[in-house]
């Protein structure tokens, strides 16, 4: 009966829809289409919004900076004397040699992390709850601020939790490994100031003062024996003699000769340490990007892996990283934006000088990068340095740019293979 | 190959104590014997206490309505479902006398002598002669000859080779979907498995490329032994020798194909064979 009722009264009412006047209905129609159009020009007007800061930006800085996109900006080194004539060669070589760094050590690590994160999900409780942790932190890493990144790299990478003794910035101390060979430097007779050198065997002295003859080094790298005169005696006459003959009681500094691959522990305020510490900060963003995309590989491909008999690895090294490769590279490339990008952490782990004239020398010198000379000059006086700053940023943006392009381009072109 | 699995396996000794429930209806030699056999995805269980004999060298198919559990013991013959985490498995699955659900068993190998066949094809998105040459690279170091060989014997056998002759370093994703699946039949056998796993190997074909594979179904069956999972009440008398019939977990009646079509014992075998269900 309550049934029958109630389908009566929707009946009833359904019966209601014809009564509603033709007018009503256009009416409402058209208010729906009017609202349509409306939400339709705020999303423009919100988007239009948003883009024009972004010309505004690009206006001014292109204005401001224009004067200033000369060869020597690209070719020169900062001036403190000569802001005309200042560039940012050693900047941009800097900023590539930071970034190949932090590419070396984030992709592998970051790529890997993904890997066992999608693909080898354990089955063990301990195990699975460590992978849970994991996952949880990962996701909260990529929140941290950079600037945070640069203190723990300061207290990582540079100092080392003061483990290999207490460094003091910008000297040599710590463990040395290799590529480098310390020397006593001494000025001889010869009119100009001929150097030679002697290698220094007590690391802890800093100075020598030399009063008998000793064994040596020319600068060519050739041993010779080094002599000593007395002050009031004649000084020797043959000039080969003079170049080998020093003062007695001449007091020698250190000179540290070193090669490309000089490494030390720890790393103190070097491009290494700050490549690292880029490194954490684009690590999450790495993971992430990848587990994306191994995530997106559809699990029929594996699963025919698996049927096959391929075992774990087999499966990731054939099937699910060649097919999330265009992604991976994709996300690590604009985790690579990120890191050029990046001055805090830099600032922090290098310190502002900016005065360089070149880029890295080796693993442990000291570099200046695009965003910390930028944010040098940005912060004089002088209307010159502020428009460097201008062009710096111009190219620093045009080197991302790139860097995107050429994402965009993997993406495309390897999606279709 | 069995001789990798061929420890004592842990479990036999329970199946040898119960006797089957049901009249045992081996026909000639038995591949696969399952007994009191159940299966869980978490707390829900899949399958209830099973018991089944799947011949040699036969085509055995399994049918039953969605969620029945047929796909789910198919998965479990090659222990695939080691992928999903929640499933487990207990009771006897010997495949030629070895134990597949004991730990100690090699799923690589395992899965080396069972080959499996999905619902949708799936080929890598490589060459066609990289998709056939997958599984052997995986498990065996061949010259590139002893590979050529090896491929276009695997492609003739899953009848694909006369399409696919030309054009052997072109994407396989190029191909047509009933192409696709006998190249994933072909790339199923180059490993040289003696059992074949079909989870529903026509169900996303057209009729003509369902048939072409059918044809295949049929002349494999000299040399494998094949399980098959079908939805398709024409495509299990067609080319199976034998069926299975499971409803809600259970394994209702099986037999000679024949006889679980024209003369089954169980009302409900009747109904979903008559499509009055399912």
């Amino acid at each position: 009966m309550n049934e029958a009722s109630a389908t009566d009264e929707t009946q009833g009412s359904r019966g209601t829809v014809p009564l509603a006047s033709a007018s009503d209905l256009s009416d409402n129609s058209r208010r729906r289409k009017l609202h349509s159009r409306l939400f339709y020009g705020l999303c423009v007007l919100i988007s239009l919004v948003s883009v024009c800061v972004l010309v505004v930006l690009l206006v001014s800085i292109g204005v401001q900076g224009k004067s200033r996109l000369t060869q020597s900006l690209l070719t020169g080194a900062h001036s403190e004397l000569n802001p005309e004539s200042a560039g940012m060669w050693p900047a941009i070589v800097g900023s590539i040699g930071i970034l190949g760094v932090c590419a070396l050590a984030a992709l592998p690590l970051g790529i890997g992390t993904a890997v066992f994160l999608e693909e080898f999900k354990p089955t063990n409780r301990w195990l699975r709850s460590l992978h849970g942790f994991i996952q949880l932190n990962i996701a909260n890493l990529a929140g941290v601020p950079s600037i945070v990144y640069g203190l723990l790299g300061l207290s990582l990478f540079v100092f080392m939790f003061n483990v290999f003794g207490q460094i003091k910035v910008n000297e040599s101390s710590g463990i040395e490994l290799m590529g480098v060979e310390r020397y006593y430097q001494l000025l001889t007779l010869r009119g100009n100031g001929h150097t030679v050198l002697i290698p220094q065997t007590d690391l802890s002295q800093p100075t020598i003062t030399v009063d008998e003859p000793v064994m040596g080094i020319d600068p060519q790298g050739r041993p010779i024996q080094i002599g000593v005169w007395d002050p009031g005696t004649p000084k020797p006459s043959a000039d080969e003699e003079r170049r080998r003959t020093v003062k007695r009681g001449r007091v020698g500094g250190v000179y540290a000769k070193t090669s490309w691959n000089y490494f030390r522990l720890p790393f103190g305020r070097s491009f290494l340490a700050a490549g690292l510490t880029l490194s954490l900060v684009i690590l999450p963003i790495v993971i992430i990007a990848s587990q994306e995309s191994l995530r997106s590989v559809s699990p029929s491909l594996r699963e025919a892996s698996y049927g096959l008999g391929a075992t774990n690895w087999q499966t990731v090294r054939h099937v699910s990283l060649p097919a999330a490769i265009p992604g991976i590279m994709t996300g690590s490339i604009l985790a690579m934006g990120r890191a050029i990008g990046e001055a805090a952490p830099v600032l922090v782990v290098l310190g502002a000088t900016v005065a360089k004239n070149t880029g890295p020398q080796h693993l442990m010198d000291n570099v200046v990068t695009m965003p910390v000379l930028i944010f040098n000059w940005a912060g004089r006086q002088q209307a010159t340095y502020q428009e460097l700053a201008a062009a710096a940023i111009i190219i620093l943006l045009m080197i991302l740019l790139l860097m995107n392009s050429v994402a965009i381009y993997l993406r495309q072109r390897l999606r279709v293979d | 190959m069995t001789n990798q699995m061929s420890e004592a396996p842990p479990s036999a000794a329970r199946s040898t104590a119960s006797a089957p429930s049901r009249p045992d209806e081996r026909s000639d030699e038995t591949c696969i014997h399952i007994r009191q056999f159940n299966a869980w995805y978490g707390a829900f269980q899949a399958i209830h206490e099973l018991n089944l004999d799947i011949p040699k060298a036969q085509v055995t198919a399994f049918i039953g309505p969605s969620g029945c559990g047929k796909s789910t013991l198919l998965r479990w013959i090659n222990r695939m479902n080691d992928i999903v985490p929640s499933a487990h498995a207990r009771g006897t699955l010997n495949l030629a006398g070895a134990d597949v659900l004991a730990d100690t068993t090699d799923v690589v190998n395992l899965r080396r002598q069972v080959g499996m066949v999905f619902q949708k094809p799936n080929p890598f998105p490589k060459t066609i002669f990289d998709n056939v040459a997958f599984g052997p690279r995986l498990h065996l170091r061949l010259q590139r000859g002893e590979l050529e060989e090896l491929v276009q014997w695997s492609l003739q056998k899953a009848a694909v080779w006369d399409e696919v002759k030309d054009r052997l370093h072109a994407p396989a994703l190029g191909l047509s979907g009933g192409q696709q699946q006998r190249l994933c039949i072909a790339r199923a056998i180059a490993v040289g498995p003696d059992v074949l796993l079909m989870d529903e190997p026509c169900s996303a074909l057209d009729p003509a490329s369902t048939l072409a594979i059918e044809d295949l179904i049929y002349e494999l069956r000299e040399q494998y032994t094949i399980v098959m999972v079908t939805h398709n009440m024409q495509q299990a008398s067609r080319c199976s020798d034998r069926t299975a019939f499971f409803f809600e977990g259970r394994l209702i009646e099986s037999g000679p194909t024949e006889d679980v079509f024209t003369k089954p014992k169980e009302k409900r075998t009747d109904d979903y064979v008559r499509g009055r269900f399912g």
